[in-house]
């Protein structure tokens, strides 16, 4: 297939439905979860946002939504676009996936394997002796960094299918036939699959086989966050602050953390620009998960709103007001019919302490990320660094 | 010998690639014997198309019920004892899942069931048997006592870490229900948390392999991953032209299950001798034991069922895929072509696509063909230097052929 044309198809994907249909995705569980994770760095006040990105990608000259092109013009993944087109109509999770996924390179939202180019560039050279060993850098940047920034963006769009598989068993026939569901599952199971092997063998061409442990263990991070993403633990009422963080590391830190230290490894970095690195990553990835949670929360009372019983505000709401007021206020919200009237829980979680817990510690992990990349030296890729770190804490 | 063997084939197309595959290599080695098994079976293909022929298929079983005949045309010194595979890795694998387990760190209690789920003792650990005697049988080799070293039996561990992985997908994918006697991890907690439990088997085997330190051993394997990922997507498409679609089935099934095999050989190759010689010898040894399995498996759909339970089973026709004793079935009857394209999704394609099969010499060729891929999987472990293990990876190649389950 000649590469326009499956471009062409892939593009057809983004036009099976318009991304605003996106916006209302309260019927369920899982496809809102990947919806949101897609659109995780678009958070902040979207024109500002745009800019710190597209200046940034100058910074590293490489524009990042081109990164995983080889893997989306593989013959494999234009035979699953042909098939997710089989898809339409039926509310499989993979069909909003992978609208997402072409959506989300038009709008370059790529940004882990952003970040990881301008922190290998922020770190340059290390001076050590095995450094005259490594190729010449194109932009600041070692081939091997760019290879791992795009490694980085396939992990994590594995596991955006990966997330996305549905249970068949808790299927019923109006959420459409098993048979489309099944076939959704199977090219999704595929699809992911694929995206994680070829990260596997391009970790592999590293040659350096601290960073396909250090990636390895990050890929087990993130199926340990991702295994308790939706089990029932905030109904319960069983998810702590502590535990929330913990969870978010995993699902949400980890593999922009250890890339970020694998970046600087691939350059001979010694120990202490490894660490600085990895703290700029996950507090970084923190901070931007609790400013995507703190989204719905930041809106005007008119706009309809949906939100993660699992997201920041909730959980500390629920710490602060103990587990049987919470327990009240979700029967209140639910009492009516069996879908969540969210509005109600949205006023009680806003008028209580929750939303500013969750403010504070965005800062909190905002400042820390900054305090590790300014112990780089001045450069142009530090600074575009430090106003990613600014822009996830402003609301 | 060898130029009637290929004409015989070559008069049906479709397997003409296949036999310059094999052939092509085994040709200077092959002995009388095997001529003479070649001829018996591959006449009656020649001349009938439509009748079942247990005269034929007695005498084709009898060929190679007898090892020690093939032993000999193979060049085996008769009078060195043939050592049973699977006693002598046992030491080896002592605690292998054990060893397994400890590698799946998971703090949650589930997360960690599902992990654990098949590493229960109870699989055959047929990929750390080979991957621990060829082990052993390159150390000799290249004249370096002393046993395993730790890192090939990390290869052996890795090794059944990936292929439980891709198993744990692959149920997933043919909603399949029990696997070894037990549920399915999909049957018991779901299609969404088997994918995650794969995914971390997955990403724990990569540490322990990144934990070897080698970084030809860690390109080598991850080129499994790879291979298994593609040999599913192959599964997912059918060709039309016949010949294509014979080749197209035998790259799948290298990729599916022999990839694993060759490539877990080669990497304890690597580990022990520089010799990119040794490392062929040992890849390919795995890559035509590992072709030679899956037909044979291919075949057992067919038959262990039949003869075991007296019903059809064909879990593969059910799901929709024309395996080597179907493409066989083809040349005789070409009205399982359409079936084929259509994935035997008609009512009663199944049942009748069984029917043809069994009623065609399909397993016969297929078990054939399976034979042929164990001659050149001991021609080319006879290269290396004589010892207990080399001897017992020959014995594996009938093993491979004779089991029936």
């Amino acid at each position: 297939m000649a590469v326009r044309s499956r471009l062409a198809l892939l593009g057809s994907l983004s036009s099976l439905g318009s991304p605003g249909s996106l916006g209302s995705p309260g019927s369920l569980g899982s496809p809102r979860r990947g919806w949101r994770s897609l659109s995780l760095f678009s958070g902040p006040s979207p024109s500002s946002w745009s800019k710190v990105v597209s200046d940034a990608e100058k910074i590293v000259g490489y524009p990042t939504s081109f990164m995983s092109l080889r893997c989306l013009l593989s013959d494999e993944l234009s035979n699953v676009a042909m098939h997710v087109r089989k898809l339409v109509g039926t509310k499989h999770p993979l069909l909003n996936t992978a609208r997402g996924f072409v959506y989300d390179s038009k709008h370059n939202l790529q940004m882990r394997g952003l970040v990881v180019l301008l922190m290998s560039k922020a770190a340059g050279r290390s001076g050590s002796a095995s450094d005259a060993l490594l190729p010449d850098m194109i932009s600041g940047i070692y081939p091997s960094q760019r290879s791992l920034a795009e490694i980085t963006e396939l992990i994590h769009t594995a596991f955006l299918v990966h997330r996305g598989i549905v249970n068949l068993k808790e299927w019923t026939f109006s959420d459409g036939t098993l048979k489309d569901m099944q076939f959704g599952n199977k090219m999704a199971v595929l699809s992911g699959d694929f995206l994680l092997a070829n990260a596997c063998t391009g970790l592999a061409q590293l040659n350096n086989t601290k960073v396909v442990e250090l990636i390895s263990s990050a890929i087990g991070d993130l199926v340990q966050g991702v295994y308790y993403e939706n089990s029932n633990s905030a109904e319960e009422g069983k998810l702590s602050v502590a535990s929330w963080e913990d969870q978010v590391f995993l699902s949400h830190g980890a593999l922009l953390a250890k890339s970020c230290q694998a970046a600087m490894e691939l350059a001979r970095h010694d120990a202490e620009a490894q660490t600085l690195a990895y703290e700029y990553g996950k507090h970084l990835a923190l901070a931007h998960k609790l400013n995507s949670d703190l989204q719905p929360f930041m809106k005007s009372g008119s706009d309809p709103v949906v939100f993660s019983l699992d997201s920041a505000p909730a959980v500390f709401h629920r710490q602060i007001v103990g587990h049987e007021i919470w327990t009240h206020q979700l029967q209140q919200a639910q009492n009516s019919t069996t879908q969540m009237d969210y509005s109600k829980l949205w006023t009680g979680i806003r008028s209580g302490g929750g939303v500013k817990q969750a403010v504070d510690l965005c800062t909190q992990h905002g400042n820390t990320a900054l305090e590790a990349i300014r112990r780089f030296p001045p450069s142009e890729a530090r600074s575009a660094l430090e106003n990613i770190a600014s822009a996830v804490t402003r609301f | 010998m060898a130029a009637q063997w290929r004409r015989c084939w070559r008069g049906h197309g479709a397997v003409t690639g296949v036999v310059d595959a094999v052939c092509g290599v085994t040709a200077g080695a092959r002995g009388p014997g095997a001529g003479c098994l070649t001829k018996e079976v591959l006449l009656p293909v020649r001349n009938t198309h439509n009748s079942i022929r247990p005269s034929t298929f007695t005498r084709f079983r009898s060929g190679f019920l007898h090892p020690a005949a093939r032993s000999c045309c193979c060049r085996i010194h008769s009078d060195a004892k043939l050592k049973d595979p699977f006693s002598l890795a046992q030491e080896d694998l002592k605690n292998l899942y054990e060893d397994i387990k400890k590698q799946l760190l998971v703090s949650k209690t589930e997360l960690k069931a599902l992990c654990d789920y098949y590493f229960d003792g109870k699989g055959k650990a047929f990929r750390p048997m080979i991957v621990v005697l060829m082990a052993r049988a390159c150390n000799i080799h290249s004249n370096r006592d002393g046993g395993l070293l730790p890192a090939q039996r990390s290869i052996a561990m890795i090794s059944e870490m990936i292929h439980t992985a891709s198993l744990v997908h692959d149920d997933v994918i043919d909603g399949a229900d029990m696997r070894r006697g037990k549920n399915t991890i999909n049957e018991v907690w779901g299609e969404r948390k088997a994918i995650l439990a794969g995914d971390f088997i997955l990403s724990a085997a990569s540490m322990a392999l990144a934990r070897i330190g080698n970084t030809t051993v860690v390109s080598v394997l991850s080129q499994v991953i790879e291979d298994l990922v593609r040999g599913e997507f192959m599964q997912l498409g059918s060709k039309e032209n016949e010949n294509e679609r014979f080749k197209h089935y035998l790259e799948k099934t290298f990729k599916k299950t022999a990839s694993l095999i060759a490539n877990s050989c080669k990497a304890v190759s690597i580990l022990v001798n520089s010799d990119p010689e040794v490392h062929e010898i040992a890849y390919q040894y795995g890559r035509n034991v590992g072709i030679a399995f899956q037909l044979v498996d291919d075949v057992l759909d067919f038959t262990s069922c039949a003869n075991q339970l007296g019903k059809p089973s064909a879990a593969d026709l059910r799901l929709g895929l024309a395996t080597g004793p179907v493409l066989f079935a083809c040349q005789q009857f070409p009205e399982l072509h359409s079936m084929i394209m259509r994935r035997f999704g008609s009512d009663g394609d199944v049942d009748r696509a069984w029917r043809y099969v069994l009623e065609s010499d399909g397993v016969e060729q297929t078990s054939f063909l399976a034979q042929r891929y164990c001659h050149e999987a001991t021609r080319q472990i006879s290269r290396l230097q004589p010892s207990p293990e080399r001897d017992a990876l020959i014995r594996l190649t009938e093993l491979v052929l004779n089991r029936d389950k």
